[in-house]
């Protein structure tokens, strides 16, 4: 067994037609989530659902509005650093942060770059 | 009643015409085995053999052919068989009796009729909850990843797992997962989520660390609000959860 470290799970929650200068904002967060150098992250589409608007987002026949929920998994520091910058590109929803323990499995020969 | 684990495996050779009480031995055999509520046994007849008595039984020789030997197996907790083990040695008069140490892997049984749907009942407590993070092309022996892993924790009656798949991402690998048209082999982000008791979990933790080859682990504390149907309540937990 490797050893576990503590580490913090990151979850914003968004709608699929939210946008951020001309792309969508899911896009526009993985590409800070990148250039801030985070261990990770990965968007999920749900199918329904509804938040702070109470308004459904549901798939429509010609406009997709569905549900996004982008989860990053790193150490409490990068998260620190990463949340503010995402805070700023956000209109509307919501961040939720968690307590979790970590195992990196890297078995693959190659050394990957990565960090946190 | 018979569950999974170590078990008892009792084999019985005996002859075809060897009578017991004006019955066939094999007959009264299975009788008094079905009567003891021995999980199940099975009787074959074989094509040839020999015994003690060194004559071979074969049904090329008419002669012979009465005499051809019949197998009786059946599979037992150990208690079980040390309670029918006495009469069996009684019964078999000319034969020979073996016991052997055996290893249970799946026992399930489909009911002929369907169990009556009780109503829910709420199970709270705590519980810990498992991210797998891998990529949608990772495999193990030639098959999906997320799909041995959840045969795997299937097998290991894990309460539950879900498998989902992401649009978009990144991790270790440094390449983004996405779909895209000149990308037809697809490796998009895969997330396994499973809730169960912390000690199952970290035997499943354990056991897809093994299996994995890059990816990301993770485990957190929650509080699981548990929906169990009536009679499967004493057994493994069937998970709802709600994250903490």
């Amino acid at each position: 067994m490797l050893p576990e470290q503590p580490a913090k799970l990151l979850r914003i929650h968004l709608k699929e037609s939210d946008r951020y200068q001309g792309k969508p904002l899911y896009e526009a967060i993985v590409d800070k989530c990148r250039e801030m150098k985070i261990a990770g992250a990965t968007v999920f589409r749900g199918l329904e659902g509804y938040g702070e608007t109470a308004e459904m987002h549901k798939s429509h026949l010609i406009r997709h509005d569905q549900p996004i929920l982008i989860t990053i998994v790193d150490t409490a520091e990068s998260l620190a650093r990463l949340v503010p910058a995402v805070e700023e590109m956000m209109d509307t929803g919501l961040i939720a942060i968690s307590e979790v323990r970590m195992v990196r499995v890297q078995k693959a020969a190659t050394p990957n770059e990565r960090s946190g | 009643m018979l569950t999974k684990g170590p078990a008892k495996k009792v084999t019985i050779f005996i002859n075809e015409d060897t009578q017991h009480h004006m019955m066939a031995l094999h007959d009264s055999i299975m009788t008094f085995l079905m009567h003891k509520g021995v999980s199940g046994a099975t009787a074959t007849r074989a094509y040839s053999g020999f015994g003690a008595h060194q004559l071979m039984h074969t049904p090329k020789v008419e002669v012979l052919a009465q005499h051809l030997p019949i197998r009786i197996e059946f599979i037992e907790t150990a208690e079980k068989v040390e309670e029918v083990l006495p009469t069996l040695y009684e019964m078999v008069s000319d034969g020979l009796i073996e016991v052997q140490d055996t290893t249970v892997v799946r026992f399930a049984h489909k009911s002929a009729k369907p169990e009556p749907k009780l109503p829910h009942a709420l199970k709270p407590g705590p519980a810990t909850l498992l991210r797998v993070f891998m990529g949608e092309a990772d495999k193990w022996h030639g098959e999906p990843l997320y799909d041995a892993v959840v045969n795997k924790l299937r097998m290991m009656d894990i309460a539950g797992a879900t498998v989902y798949r992401g649009i978009l991402g990144y991790g270790a690998k440094g390449h983004a997962h996405k779909r895209s048209v000149f990308h037809p082999m697809r490796d998009l982000p895969i997330m396994l989520s499973v809730i169960d008791s912390p000690e199952k979990i970290a035997a499943a933790a354990e056991a897809i660390e093994e299996m994995l080859e890059d990816g990301l682990i993770v485990t957190s504390d929650v509080e699981m609000v548990r929906l169990v149907r009536g009679k499967t309540a004493t057994e493994a937990p069937n998970a709802a959860g709600t994250t903490r």
